[in-house]
């Protein structure tokens, strides 16, 4: 069993994070996949401030030696393949692993639906019949195994490669170059579809969804908590899950890790904001869009595993910690996304 | 502006899931003639914000979004 400190604060950073994803609606499926089905740009903005936010929080927090940052392995095959499924899964599934979990929140049976997909794809190919799989695209040896650095320069607490040990740079020169392009693409844009957020404070933080803006910047900062917390990485939804699942089926509660306690708090953090919104309501699709909901969850489950991480642990995790395996993974959910929405909603 | 407008169609999404209610939408919305007046019934939050903003930039009038009961809004739109 993990110790209490780590347990409390997995569920006060998810009962946090639950809320924000909540009021700022933010789910990584709908932001990729409106850019290409409805020109709309609102969530993928909020995505990006993130990034940015979280990319210069953890570098400083590296920095001044309170962390390490740990990105994830290269396992190059294992990326695509598993970031291309995770994309084709999470368009069926209505949503991501955080959107899909904040949804069960707010009382949609469908993602409650997706989700139990999502641990079984999961589990099923981390230790069951789809191991060999997994264990063939993420080798020890051979052309797929890790690609690895002696030299993982200044922060970075393994061997794993990223943007700046590539080149042999300063960590902060990418920090500063992404930083500086984001912000002036968003400023840049700023204004074309703004949500006109009317009402008092309490309103606006309570009953209407947040402007990307806010919802970007809090987001950030809850990764940074999510960091100071677990010390090991920042946050992350479908190991959680897995952990989940793992523990129910063998009674053994070492299985549940901090990401567990973090995705429970994300839950009833959720269902919290939408009670409060009068937006908590069960209800469900009909049965064809259930189960699609379904395969679409399992998809997701199976991608994340081969992946080694989903959108929240590579794209909203890694990709600021500079991690070459979260920047190609986080590449293919997105490709994934767009030609599975291609096909679903735009053609015809 | 007339909140007093009658919906020539009426199209209900409740219960449906990302992005269906705005696609089904816009689809509608195509098969309708101008100045018609469609109606949508949405139980779900994040499309009952988008679809107002995403059928302004398409140039359709939305003439109210109101919120009917818990997790319920209907969305009045005029075909441009």
């Amino acid at each position: 069993m993990i110790d209490t400190t780590l347990m409390v604060s997995g569920l006060v950073v998810g009962l946090i994070f639950g809320f924000v994803l909540q009021r700022g609606r933010f789910c990584m499926n709908s932001a990729f996949r409106d850019i290409l089905v409805m020109k709309e740009y609102t969530l993928v903005k909020a995505v990006a401030l993130a990034i940015v936010v979280q990319m210069i929080g953890f570098h400083l927090l590296a920095q001044m030696e309170i962390i390490q940052l740990y990105p994830k392995a290269f396992y190059w095959g294992a990326m695509i393949i598993g970031g291309f499924l995770f994309g084709i899964g999470m368009v069926l599934a209505a949503g991501c692993a955080s959107g899909t979990t904040y949804r069960v929140g707010e009382g949609m049976m469908g993602s409650f639906v997706a989700l139990l997909g999502l641990m079984i794809g999961g589990v099923v190919t981390s230790g069951g019949a789809l191991k060999e799989l997994k264990l063939y695209l993420q080798p020890t040896e051979g052309a797929l195994k890790a690609i690895t650095t002696d030299n993982p320069g200044p922060y970075v607490g393994n061997n794993s490669l990223t943007l700046a040990n590539v080149f042999g740079l300063d960590p902060w020169i990418f920090v500063a170059i992404i930083a500086v392009v984001i912000l002036a693409v968003l400023i840049w844009k700023r204004g074309s579809e703004e949500t006109k957020v009317e009402g008092t404070l309490y309103e606006k933080i309570f009953k209407k969804g947040w402007n990307w803006w806010v919802t970007g910047i809090v987001i950030g900062i809850v990764g940074i908590m999510g960091f100071l917390a677990f010390k090991k990485y920042a946050l992350g939804i479908s190991g959680g899950w897995f952990g989940f699942l793992d523990a129910l089926i063998s009674g053994d509660l070492d299985k549940l890790n901090w990401f567990t306690f973090l995705v429970i708090g994300v839950v009833i953090g959720a269902a919290i904001a939408a009670l409060i919104a009068g937006e908590f309501k069960l209800r469900a699709p009909d049965a064809r869009r259930l189960l699609q909901q379904f395969i679409g969850g399992i998809i997701m489950g199976v991608g994340a595993v081969i992946g080694t991480a989903c959108n929240i642990g590579h794209i909203l995790s890694g990709i600021p910690q500079l991690a070459l395996s979260s920047i190609l993974g986080g590449t293919f959910i997105i490709l994934g996304c767009w030609v599975t929405a291609y096909i679903m909603f735009m053609r015809g | 502006m007339s909140s007093k407008e009658k919906p020539t169609e009426v199209l209900d999404v409740r219960g449906e899931v990302c992005p269906y209610p705005d696609v089904k939408t816009q689809r509608k919305l195509k098969s309708m003639k101008s100045g018609d007046i469609l109606e949508v019934l949405i139980d779900y939050p994040l499309s009952a914000e988008r679809i107002p903003r995403s059928m302004e930039k398409r140039g359709h009038e939305v003439l109210k979004v109101e919120k009917k009961g818990t997790s319920e809004w209907s969305i009045l739109i005029k075909v441009k």
